[in-house]
């Protein structure tokens, strides 16, 4: 079986800095090979240096990620891509300027083939207020914004807390300042297990990793359970975990999002986290999730 | 030179002022020489006198200003609609008015299925069946070894039988919004939205979009406007790739092929990208196959709550709708196309709407005027007598969308807009007394394709239920059977070449079996078609 295919999408409204966004990750150095489907090909703009092979409609970078458009249906798309002989490693979905993240992003939930990475909305943070209140577009805007697992906020000089105090409450999602994330893919994809140590001791890192190895086996309703009472703060959690002797779980928890989808193997317990340095600590997480 | 044909007809609606009815039509290679009486191409040289249709009534082929490609896709799977409806072949499909018919018909079409075949069905209604929903309970039935899918009409949701959940992965370990799980803590085969139906379609490899790419599909399309005299027809959003322009030409050239379609090309796009593949397109048009137009979408559906509607909104209370491309978007497109003389089809239910198109409409001609653009608003379902006029006004034509006064006029009444703004939806008397050319459409197959049916519609305005609903709306048969025939020309730019019957024109003709200015209004949707002439050659059904 290939392996399970993490889907992450990219909202916010038009000329938040979606764009932006996806060529920094695309440049960035993490190792992972990514599948980004974009709306307007010809805003991508990356180095020159970093592209192996363009076409009209397909990047592909020396680092192994593909930039493409996605073409005349989404969801044809996506087929396309869990069809291929050699998954990546991530799909990365830019949707439209106007488009509701959760109609996309809950085809990883229903999808067994999927996995759910979350929705990231970029907000502009210095027309966010004015958009939010437009009579027009205002309501879809906000409603991308409460549709969040995290919220980046674009455009900022730095950090302001009242406009992340509120897009907080909105949305019940871990919002960040760009100007304060340093590398991006351990928030928009979760991390390897073995890149951890590095997450915790990153320059301004204002998030902590955390792991769990065990022997420990759940029921499907224990283990929902036990997820929906995450703490808030610890706004990525993944991994496998044991079920009986012929199967297992993959659970896949960002923002406020629980997704376990059954493995018909035996697996040995093996979870990570990601959480907020200032609104968590490693003993909480231990707490909260046990021998 | 080739030979003349002059047919002779029982009558002969022109749709011409110069004259409007004639009893001889002259043929020549394909357009028409001649029209008057028995000698009206005797100036011409010899003539053959072909009298096999001397019993009919020929108008000029209709011309359908709406429709989709899938019309004639969908027909590859089982209908399962409350309506009665015709096949590409002419199999009449009986509505199925309750569950048990529905099964019951399911049934009988998956004995003609090989053993291992998905049951793939479509068109089914809920609004129409209340006594219970629909389940995989209802659908075992039919099959317990066999994976089946029913896509509801409004393609938002699909139930299906519990082999397709169990190849779709879907158990009581699923926890994905749409797809619904009954007080077990099972699913009960019910799907809502794309995202929870895609696992089972990318399975049993439905692909209802994809249907507009094949020829079997270009060719039922062909067959569905044949059976409803139709000899233009639109493809409004269509997704062309290179490859499928190449299929397309090859399969609208061939002799047998008689019909014209004019696609839209679906802006799905930036500006810039949309234009460039409009203007490359263009250049491969054909006479059978003209490319170059544009389709922008900017709201939902009224009856899904999801149109832009102006105050005072829903009568339920209901948010406003959602738009598929924003305000700001809806400028860009409309100042980039109109800028570089690309005519636009605009997708526009709800007023709010409307009134955004017109206004990003006239800002463009304000800054690149264009007389002649006949850009066109399609459904225009609640636009009132001012933004008709506004229309107008700037040369906008409007294609509304008629056929929902009997399919949803009485839920539109109960349920969306309440009875007063209900009477004036589809305003086709307020848009012709603003000025504007008008047209009006099936919007197939979303309802079925066939324009005397949706002239009814215009004409009566009656109801599912039977109530007239906006009476100060209705129009003349004259006035609906000019929308279905020079109306529509003239919103695809057609109106030198197809439309009526006067000399010069191309010689298309629907053959009908009685006189539609002659019958009852009410009647008007029971006039038999019998067939078309396109090009000058006889299709009968």
């Amino acid at each position: 079986m290939k392996p399970r295919l993490p889907l992450i999408v990219i909202s916010g409204y038009l000329g938040a800095g979606k764009t932006t966004l996806i060529n920094r990750v695309l440049a960035e150095d993490h190792g992972l090979k990514l599948m980004v489907m974009v709306n307007d090909f010809g805003a991508i703009n990356i180095d020159a240096a970093l592209i192996a092979e363009a076409s009209e409609d397909t990047m592909t970078l020396t680092n192994g990620c593909v930039c493409c458009t996605m073409g005349a249906d989404l969801f044809m798309a996506i087929g396309d891509v869990l069809d291929r002989e050699q998954r990546p490693d991530h799909l990365v979905i830019e949707a439209s300027g106007i488009a509701d993240p959760a109609r996309i992003a809950q085809v990883a939930q229903a999808e067994p083939d999927l996995v759910y990475g979350g929705i990231v909305t970029v907000v502009d943070g210095l027309s966010f207020e004015m958009l939010a209140r437009d009579d027009q577009i205002g309501a879809q805007v906000a409603g991308q914004v409460s549709a969040a697992d995290l919220i980046l906020i674009s455009k900022m000089a730095g950090p302001d807390p009242t406009l992340s105090m509120r897009l907080c409450v909105q949305a019940r999602a871990a919002v960040f300042d760009l100007t304060e994330v340093e590398a991006l893919a351990p928030l928009l994809f979760g991390s390897g297990i073995q890149d951890l140590p590095d997450i915790s001791t990153m320059r301004h890192a204002p998030y902590l990793g955390w792991s769990s190895v065990s022997d420990r086996a759940f029921a499907y309703a224990d283990l929902l359970a036990l997820l929906k009472a995450r703490p808030e703060g610890l706004f990525r959690f993944k991994g496998f975990v044991a079920h009986n002797d012929t199967s297992g779980w993959e659970v896949q928890c960002v923002g406020p999002t629980v997704n376990i989808k059954p493995l018909k193997t035996a697996q040995k317990m093996r979870v990570v986290g990601i959480g907020l340095r200032s609104e968590i600590t490693a003993k909480q997480i231990d707490r909260w999730w046990g021998g | 030179m080739s030979e003349i044909v002059v047919f002779s007809a029982k009558k002969i609606i022109t749709m011409d002022i110069n004259r409007m009815e004639a009893t001889h039509v002259a043929v020549r290679g394909g357009e028409i020489l001649a029209v008057g009486d028995a000698t009206c191409a005797d100036q011409w040289g010899e003539v053959r006198h072909d009298d096999s249709l001397q019993d009919t009534v020929l108008m000029p082929g209709f011309i359908e200003g709406h429709a989709h490609m899938m019309a004639g896709g969908m027909w590859e799977y089982a209908y399962a609609g409350f309506h009665d409806r015709i096949d590409p072949d002419g199999k009449l499909w009986s509505g199925l008015t309750d569950i048990d018919a529905v099964v019951g018909g399911l049934s009988d079409f998956a004995d003609t299925l090989e053993e291992d075949q998905p049951l793939v069905g479509w068109g089914f209604d809920p609004i129409f069946l209340t006594s219970e929903r629909m389940s995989k309970k209802h659908l075992d039935q039919i099959s317990t070894t066999r994976p089946i899918a029913i896509m509801f009409s409004n393609f938002h949701l699909m139930c299906v039988n519990s082999v397709a959940l169990e190849i779709a992965g879907f158990d009581q370990t699923t926890n994905a919004e749409g797809v619904i799980k009954g007080t077990d803590g099972q699913p009960t085969g019910e799907l809502q939205e794309m995202a929870a139906m895609f696992p089972v379609m990318r399975r049993l490899g439905i692909d209802f979009r994809g249907l507009s790419q094949k020829e079997s599909v270009i060719r039922a399309y062909g067959d569905v406007a044949r059976r409803a005299g139709v000899t233009t027809v639109t493809d409004l959003y269509s997704q062309m790739e290179t490859e499928d322009v190449s299929t397309m030409l090859r399969v609208t050239g061939s002799d047998d092929f008689a019909l014209r379609i004019v696609p839209a090309l679906g802006a799905a796009e930036g500006p810039k990208t949309i234009a460039d593949k409009a203007e490359a397109l263009a250049k491969l048009s054909t006479d059978k196959l003209r490319l170059g137009a544009v389709k922008l979408m900017t709201d939902g559906s009224i009856q899904g709550w999801t149109a832009r509607v102006k105050s005072p909104g829903y009568v339920g209370g209901q948010p406003n709708g959602i738009w598929n491309t924003p305000p700001e978007t809806i400028f860009a497109l409309v100042e980039e196309l109109h800028s570089l003389g690309i005519q636009m089809h605009i997708h526009v239910n709800g007023d709010e709407a409307a009134e955004v198109t017109l206004n990003a409409i006239e800002a463009a001609l304000r800054k690149y005027p264009w007389t002649g653009h006949r850009h066109v608003l399609q459904h225009c379902q609640l636009m009132g007598r001012d933004l008709f006029t506004r229309a107008a006004d700037m040369g906008v034509c409007c294609n509304i969308f008629a056929n929902h006064i009997y399919y949803f006029g009485d839920q539109h009444v109960a349920l969306t807009l309440g009875l007063d703004r209900a009477e004036r939806m589809d305003g086709a008397r307020s848009a012709i007394d603003a000025g504007v050319n008008i047209a009006l459409h099936s919007d197939a197959p979303v309802t079925p394709m066939a324009p005397l049916f949706t002239a009814w519609c215009a004409v009566n305005r009656q109801t599912m239920s039977g109530r007239t609903l906006g009476v100060a709306q209705c129009i003349d048969v004259e006035e609906a059977l000019f929308a279905i025939t020079m109306g529509a020309a003239y919103t695809l730019k057609l109106d030198s070449e197809i439309g009526s019957i006067e000399t010069g024109k191309r010689a298309d003709f629907v053959v009908l079996g009685d006189d539609p200015l002659a019958v009852d209004p009410m009647a008007l949707k029971d006039v038999p078609i019998m067939g078309t002439v396109f090009g000058g050659r006889v299709h009968l059904l």
